[in-house]
C-alpha cells in the first residue's frame, strides 16, 4: 500500500493566507520535523491546518489522529474518520480551530521550541505514517 | 467576511452535533473554489480535485465538516462512498456550461433518489454568475425541474465563487434546514 503525505500548512484563517507550508516529505520516519512560524500567528484568533496526501490503493477506513503537545502534554486533539479513500486519489483534510483568548495564551518565548504537533493515519487499526512537527516562533 | 466560524457559530442552537455537509457537482463547476472561498483563501491555483477536500471547523464543542468530493467522471461513481450522515447535500452547477445541463441534471436525479441521501435538504448553487453567458438560476431550476421535487426541502442559489456573491446566502439556508439529529 503506497500512502503518501505531500505537504502540510498553517493559515491564519481569517484571511486564508498561509504563514508556513512545509516543503519536505513530513512522513519520512523517525524525523522530526521543523516549522519556522511568523511570531503573529500568536495573534491569530484561528489559526487553520491543513495536510495533503495521496493514495494509490483503496482504503476502507482511513482515520487520523492529531495532537498539539506543548513540551509533551497534549493541549489539543482532533480525530477525524475519513472513511474511503478511493484509489489513486489525492486528499486534503483541513482543521480549524479558535485559539485560546489572547489573555490565556502562552507567550511566544514559552512556547517557541515547545509545541510540537503529531499526525497519526490509520487505516482502521494499522498505523500508516507518523508526522511530529515541532514549531518555532520567530 | 462570511467565514465557516461563523456559520458554525449560527449552528449552535443545535448543541453537541457535528454538521456533515457534502458538495457536489460535475467537474469544473466550482466546488473547490466555492469551499476556499468560504474561509477566503487565495482561489488562483485550483487545480481539478483527485479525491476529496475536507474542512473541519471546531469551536466549543460544535463541529462542522464540509466535504468537497472530486466531480470527474471516473471520481462520481464513488460519490456513493461519502453519503452516510449528510445532513445538507449542496449541489453546484457551472451556469455557463450549457452543454453539460443534461449531464449534470442526470447526476443529480440520481443524487435524489440515493436511499442515503433520502429526505436530506438540498441547495443548488447556480455558480459562475459573473460569466456573461450565464444561465439565470430560474432557467436552471427550471431546466432541472426543481420545482417538482416534494420530498425534500431545496433551493437554488445564483453565485459566483470568484467574487464570493450569493455564497452567504446559500449558507444561510442551508444552516436553517438543517434537520435536528433523531
Amino acid at each position: 500500500m503506497l500512502f503518501i503525505r505531500n505537504w502540510m500548512n498553517l493559515r491564519d484563517a481569517r484571511n486564508g493566507e498561509i504563514l508556513w507550508e512545509s516543503k519536505e516529505d513530513l512522513s519520512k520516519p523517525n524525523r522530526e520535523h521543523e516549522a519556522k512560524v511568523p511570531r503573529d500567528i500568536l495573534k491569530c484568533r484561528a489559526v487553520s491546518r491543513e495536510i495533503n496526501f495521496s493514495s494509490v490503493q483503496p482504503m476502507e477506513k482511513l482515520r487520523l489522529e492529531q495532537k498539539v503537545l506543548f513540551q509533551g502534554k497534549c493541549l489539543e486533539e482532533w480525530y477525524f474518520v475519513f472513511g474511503y479513500v478511493i484509489p489513486n486519489s489525492t486528499n486534503t483534510w483541513q482543521s480549524l480551530i479558535e485559539a485560546a483568548p489572547e489573555s490565556q495564551m502562552m507567550p511566544a518565548d514559552v512556547l517557541n521550541g515547545n509545541l510540537l504537533i503529531e499526525t497519526k493515519f490509520y487505516d482502521d487499526d494499522l498505523l500508516l505514517s507518523t508526522s511530529r512537527v515541532r514549531l518555532f516562533y520567530i | 467576511m462570511m467565514g465557516l466560524l461563523s456559520l458554525l457559530r449560527k449552528l449552535k442552537t443545535t448543541p453537541d452535533r457535528e454538521v456533515r455537509i457534502l458538495l457536489l457537482g460535475l467537474d469544473n463547476a466550482g466546488k473547490t473554489t466555492i469551499l476556499k472561498k468560504m474561509s477566503s483563501e487565495d482561489i488562483s491555483h485550483i487545480t481539478p480535485t483527485q479525491g476529496f477536500n475536507i474542512k473541519s471547523v471546531q469551536t466549543s464543542g460544535f463541529k462542522l465538516n464540509v466535504w468537497d468530493i472530486g466531480g470527474q467522471r471516473k471520481i462520481r461513481p464513488y460519490w456513493r462512498n461519502y453519503f452516510d450522515n449528510t445532513d445538507v447535500l449542496i449541489y453546484v452547477i457551472d451556469s455557463s456550461d450549457k452543454k453539460r445541463f443534461e449531464e449534470t441534471s442526470i447526476e443529480l436525479n440520481e443524487l435524489l433518489q440515493e436511499d442515503k441521501l433520502n429526505g436530506i435538504p438540498i441547495l443548488i448553487y447556480a455558480n459562475k454568475q459573473d460569466l456573461f453567458n450565464a444561465s439565470p438560476a430560474s432557467e436552471i431550476a427550471e431546466g432541472l425541474h426543481l420545482p417538482s421535487i416534494r420530498d425534500r426541502s431545496w433551493q437554488i442559489q445564483a453565485c459566483s465563487a470568484i467574487s464570493g456573491e450569493g455564497l452567504k446566502e446559500g449558507l444561510d439556508w442551508a444552516c436553517k434546514n438543517i434537520k435536528p439529529k433523531k
